[in-house]
């Protein structure tokens, strides 16, 4: 009797060890994570939409239905990104992600110049480079410094009623994902 | 010594079934470390933070989500009326109340796995702040049922559990200073089909 509550016991405080290391490398293990589904959807530099599309599964979770949504991919150590659309939509918003999903940085479009979509990512090694002389094409816009490598760039776009849908898809496949060499 | 194995395989059972058990649990439920709740409504706002705590990491991983920064909104998930009453998709219930400081706001209903349910009809299961509207106070009554209802209707159809998704864009809420204030209205359930 004492040795079958001796190995509960065991089993317990094993439990709560198995606990923590699941926890620990479930974000380190999983498969269906942003990066992983986008890689399968396109290459870097390259917007794709998130939001549902006819016919086809949504990619990432969490997009409001009220909204349309592109991504890219990208990699600090090849140069500097710069994220632009066209176009006034009744509101837009991007956010950075790094490689496992975690938000790095948000703004939406009051904080952009005239409301246009025009962001550079860039790691502050880059940054102070850009500083010595800003590059022609740069004057606009928004500087995002993040101390990442591999990251995603995700722009989302409201979608207030269906005579708004033209205009908004537009928006976001006009939109571009360009590495800038420096 | 059979004896022996019997009892290390019990435990070796234990520690995986729990610890495994446990945490596949304790990621699907709307609670939590992290989680702010607000009557209903339970938010995360540290979730897809580089400061979230190991729990809302884990579940922003497996659900492969990328979560709105701070600069673009608040998410809030209400999985039982005011009640503390599971909410179904075979039943009516009435938004209704005021709603907190945000350029716009959306409300849409989702299933379990917070997908988004389509309302099978050109009317889209979605409400936003827009297209409301308000009663002279300011605030909204909004109506979720089956058949279309006057006012501000939010179609479901179907059966088995309901998650209602609110979200608040550009809002001041989303920093972490005056959640406890901020009011967000109730879910009252009004019927029920069979």
């Amino acid at each position: 009797m004492g040795k079958l509550l001796h190995a509960i016991l065991v089993g317990l405080v094993g439990a709560a060890i198995v606990h923590i290391v699941v926890l620990l490398l479930v974000p380190q293990f999983s498969e269906r994570d942003a990066w992983s589904n986008l890689a399968m959807k396109a290459d870097f530099y390259t917007m794709t939409r998130l939001d549902a599309q006819p016919g086809s599964p949504t990619p990432i979770k969490s997009i409001d239905p009220s909204f349309y949504a592109a991504a890219c991919r990208f990699d600090l150590a090849d140069g500097m990104v710069q994220v632009t659309a066209p176009g006034p939509v009744p509101f837009w918003s991007v956010s950075v992600y790094d490689r496992n999903g975690h938000n790095i940085y948000s703004f939406n479009d009051r904080s952009a110049t005239k409301g246009q979509m025009d962001a550079v990512v860039l790691t502050p090694a880059q940054m102070i480079e850009v500083r010595k002389a800003l590059p022609d094409g740069f004057e606009g816009s928004i500087f995002v410094e993040a101390p990442i490598d591999e990251g995603i760039v995700v722009l989302r776009a409201f979608v207030p009623d269906e005579s708004w849908r033209p205009t908004v898809a537009k928006f976001l496949d006009q939109s571009s994902c360009e590495l800038q060499q420096f | 010594m059979l004896k022996n194995a019997l009892l290390t395989l019990l435990s070796l059972a234990i520690a995986i079934g729990l610890g495994g058990g446990s945490v596949w649990y304790t990621l699907d439920a709307q609670s939590g470390a992290g989680a702010i709740r607000i009557g209903p409504w339970t938010a995360f706002p540290d979730i897809g933070t580089l400061d979230a705590d190991p729990y809302s990491q884990a579940r922003v991983a497996r659900q492969g989500a990328l979560t709105l920064g701070r600069a673009e909104g608040l998410s809030f998930i209400a999985e039982t009326d005011s009640r503390g009453e599971d909410l179904l998709r075979e039943c009516s219930y009435t938004i209704e109340g005021g709603f907190p400081t945000a350029r716009f706001w959306t409300l849409y209903v989702a299933d379990q796995a917070l997908d988004p349910i389509a309302s099978g009809r050109p009317h889209r299961a979605v409400l936003h702040s827009h297209e409301i509207l308000r009663q002279p106070d300011n605030s909204s009554v909004i109506t979720v049922a089956p058949n279309a209802a006057p006012g501000n209707w939010l179609p479901i159809s179907g059966s088995g559990p309901l998650r209602f998704v609110m979200n608040f864009y550009d809002t001041p809420i989303a920093a972490s200073t005056g959640l406890s204030d901020v009011k967000l209205p109730t879910i009252v359930r009004t019927g029920c089909n069979g």
